[in-house]
This record gives C-alpha cells, structure tokens and sequence, in this order.
C-alpha cells in the first residue's frame, strides 16, 4: 500500500468522522429539546422526530463521501490503485469541505432544530416555519458535499 | 446561542406556555358571572394540567434545572421575608408557619430552627450576617419597622451583588429593576412620613441607574423634588406613575418586570425562559388574586381591567 493510499483512506476517515460527529451532536441537541416538549405533550412526537432527523444529514454525506472515495480507488472491487502522495494528498484535501462543513453545520442545525422545537411545542401549527429555518443550514452541508465530490471525481488516477 | 444547555427544560415549558392565560382569558375571566364561571374557565385552559402554584411551578423548574444557581435570586425577596416573619414570631413567641411564604431557597422549618439556636453559620451566605444584624437590632430596639427595613434593603443588595457575582444579564437587569422599584416605594413613603436621612440610608439600597443618595436627597427635597428627580432617570414613568396613584405604581412595577422577561423567554436555551416563566406564573397567580379580591369588593369591570397585570400572552 502506497502512501497516496494511506492519505486517502485517512481523508475518507476524516469526512466520515467529523460530518458523523457534527450530526451527533446536532441530533443530541434536537433529542433533548425534543424529549423535553414529550414529557409535558407526548403527542408531539411525530412533529418534534421531523426535527430531530435533520441535523442527521451531515453524518450521511460524510459517510457518502467515504464511500465514493473508496469506490475511486477501488477498495470494493479488491483492486486498489497504487495513488501516488500527490493523489493522495488531493483526495485528503477532498475530503476535507464535507468534513469541515459537516461537522459545524450539524451542531449548529441542532442548536436552530432544537429552538425550532420550541415553535413546535407552542405553536404546532407552525411547525413547517421550524423546520423550513433548521433546513436552510442544510444548504451549506450540501455545497460541501457537492465541493468535495467535484474534487473527488475529478483527481485524475 | 453559544450554548445549549437547558434545551430539554426550555422546550418543556414552551410546552406548558399555552396553558398559562392570555389577556384574552383574562378578559373572559373578567366577563365571567361568578368566581364558578371564573374557575370552570380556568380548569378548561389548564386541561387537566392541575392547579397552578408558585411552589409547584418552582419545584418542576428546579428538577429540570437543578445546578441554575442563578434561578435562586428570584425567590431571594422570599427568604428575606421569611426571615422577617421567623424573628417577629420568634420575638412575640408565636408560631411562624402562617406567616411564611413559599417556594424558598431555605427550608421554612430549618429557618426556624436555625434562628431559634442563634446557628447562622448554617444559613446561606446571603441572608447569614443579615439575620444575625437583624436579630441583634430587634432584640435590642423592639423596632419592627427597623429591622424590615435593614432586612429589605439586605434583600436587594443580596439580589443585585449575587446576580451581578453569578448570573446572567436578564438575572443581573431584574435584580436591578427589582430594587428600584422598591427603593422609590420606600424613599416616596418616607418622604411622606417625613422620616429623617438617617432612616433612608439604612432602608434605601441604590442601584446603577438609581444613585442611593441623589434619591434620599430627592426625597428629602420633598414631592417637587423627588418627581424631578426621577424624571431624570430612566425610571421617570414610575414616577409619573406614583404621581398618579400607589396603585398604579404598583401596576408598573410588574409591568416592567414582564416587559424585561419578554426577551428572556424567546432564547430557546439557558436559565434564562425558565426565570421568565416562573415570573410570568408569578403575575398571572397575581392578576387571578387580584380579580378574586376586586370581585369581593364588588368593582366594576373598568376598575379590574385597570388593574390586571401584563401577561405572557
């Protein structure tokens, strides 16, 4: 295994590390706010779970991203290339705008989700304005996402 | 929002706001036939929730958030009256539990036992040195009026200095607004009992935006120079407001306190809503008292409506 190949799989890891625990973090928060609202309305549960999802997407596009890394350089069909450092340092810097990304918008989509509960609990029927604000920190996990996946298919092997 | 702490209790009691009365319920209440129509109303709002308290309503909040220290300052104005009412019963040999109030920072029956062994060291440090001041003073004077006001004025420097020692910016604001309103309260009645400087100094307690002594001067100056005193300070609408009435003064009052919550309860984490939603419980269980008594007075709509309190909703 070449060095290229180490600094991939640690770009991969990367991604999938920081993006994941973003999303944990983010989830965390909501499941708080959440259970909070359940204690006194168990009602709204079905409501507050919409909110609670969405800071889960980071996690996802982290772990998309991992995949597709290693489906460029072949880890599943057992023939891996043989990436020189230079390549490998271009799929590590890859990595690096859905990792970043991911990990800050997913805590910070927790902190909007979980005050967007507080609409949820309030005023139910205004429950769509919640998750439409929490939805719009989506939108930069989703550049990221899209950045380093241009990155990613576009390193030439 | 830098943290997120209290997410669960804040999103709990976003819950229970929509039990809490609007000014549209109160405006029903107010309509209502009789105190039966008034409570039948009420029980449709809380639906089932039970029936409101203070004591309850702080309990919940202090299981939710049970290392806020900051949430205590709020119920320090009770401890210190509790305080009062232990020493005076003590002094007259009568049994406090009646004249105690609740929810408090300090166990009503370890206060009494306390203050019945002179064992201060075992009380909170805020209220400690006051209630061995305030014993000695009682004991040695008999002057009940006296010793409230040392113990009163021990209060809200107790708010102001700890909220300012731990608490945040709505905490630290209250502590503010609180002992302002009460030191026009007791510099404006001293005035009027032409009470000497010396009085005031020791029952007046000052804040940042209420100079201790430009106040006592004031008061000093008589009516004219009071109200233009106050005036100058960013509290000069209480002062038209005394100007007008005590009881209008006292409608300020909580006003401005509701009006200083209304920011605290939109963040959606931190100490702070629960503060605002233990203040607001406080002043619709206020506004209901109000109601019952101006009932039993037999006022009349205009006279209650004026007097209703600032709600939540």
């Amino acid at each position: 295994m070449t060095n290229g190949v180490v600094l991939a799989f640690i770009g991969a890891a990367i991604a999938a590390l920081l993006a994941g625990i973003g999303s944990a973090k983010g989830v965390g928060t909501v499941g708080e706010a959440a259970a909070g609202v359940i204690s006194v309305d168990p009602s709204k549960f079905s409501k507050v779970l919409v909110l609670e999802l969405l800071p889960g997407t980071q996690g996802l596009y982290g772990f998309l991203t991992f995949i597709l890394l290693m489906g460029r350089i072949g880890v599943f069909s057992g023939n891996i290339a043989q990436l020189t450092t230079a390549q490998g340092w271009s799929f590590l810097v890859a990595c690096l705008p859905i990792a970043i990304v991911g990990l800050i918008s997913g805590i910070i989509q927790g902190k909007t989700a979980a005050a967007s509960v507080g609409i949820t609990a309030k005023k139910p029927e205004h429950n769509t304005k919640g998750i439409i604000m929490s939805a719009m920190v989506e939108t930069y996990a989703i550049l990221a996402l899209l950045v380093s996946i241009l990155m990613m298919i576009n390193i030439a092997i | 929002m830098s943290s997120t702490k209290y997410a669960s209790a804040v999103a709990a009691i976003k819950a229970m706001e929509n039990t809490l009365l609007t000014k549209a319920d109160m405006e029903q209440l107010i309509n209502a036939g009789g105190n039966a129509e008034a409570d039948s109303l009420i029980a449709a709002k809380r639906s089932g929730s039970g029936e409101l308290t203070a004591e309850g309503v702080w309990t919940m909040l202090r299981e939710y958030a049970p290392d806020c220290d900051e949430m205590k300052i709020l119920l320090y104005p009770n401890d210190f009256h509790n305080l009062k009412a232990a020493l005076k019963a003590m002094i007259a040999d009568r049994a406090p539990e009646d004249y105690y109030i609740r929810p408090t920072n300090i166990d009503t029956e370890q206060l009494s036992v306390l203050l019945g062994k002179k064992d201060y060291e075992h009380l909170p440090a805020y209220i400690r040195n006051t209630a061995e001041e305030a014993y000695e003073l009682l004991t040695r004077t008999l002057d009940g009026q006296l010793a409230d006001s040392l113990i009163d004025c021990a209060a809200l420097s107790a708010m102001q200095k700890d909220a300012e020692a731990f608490g945040g910016k709505f905490i630290q604001a209250y502590a503010e607004l609180i002992t302002a309103s009460a030191d026009i309260k007791t510099a404006y009645r001293a005035m009027l009992m032409k009470k000497s400087k010396n009085f005031m100094e020791g029952a007046v307690c000052g804040s940042t935006h209420l100079d201790k002594t430009d106040l006592i001067n004031a008061a000093l100056g008589g009516s004219e120079s009071f109200f233009s005193y106050l005036d100058m300070t960013p509290y000069d609408e209480a002062g038209k407001c005394l100007a007008r009435s005590a009881a209008a003064f006292e409608k300020w009052a909580d006003d401005a306190v509701m009006e200083l919550a209304e920011p605290a309860r939109m963040q959606a984490f931190g100490c702070e809503p629960l503060e605002a939603y233990y203040i607001s419980v406080c002043a619709e269980l206020k506004n209901l008292r109000i109601l019952r008594v101006c009932r039993e007075f037999g006022a009349d709509r205009e006279t209650i409506t004026e007097r209703m309190r600032k709600l939540y909703g």
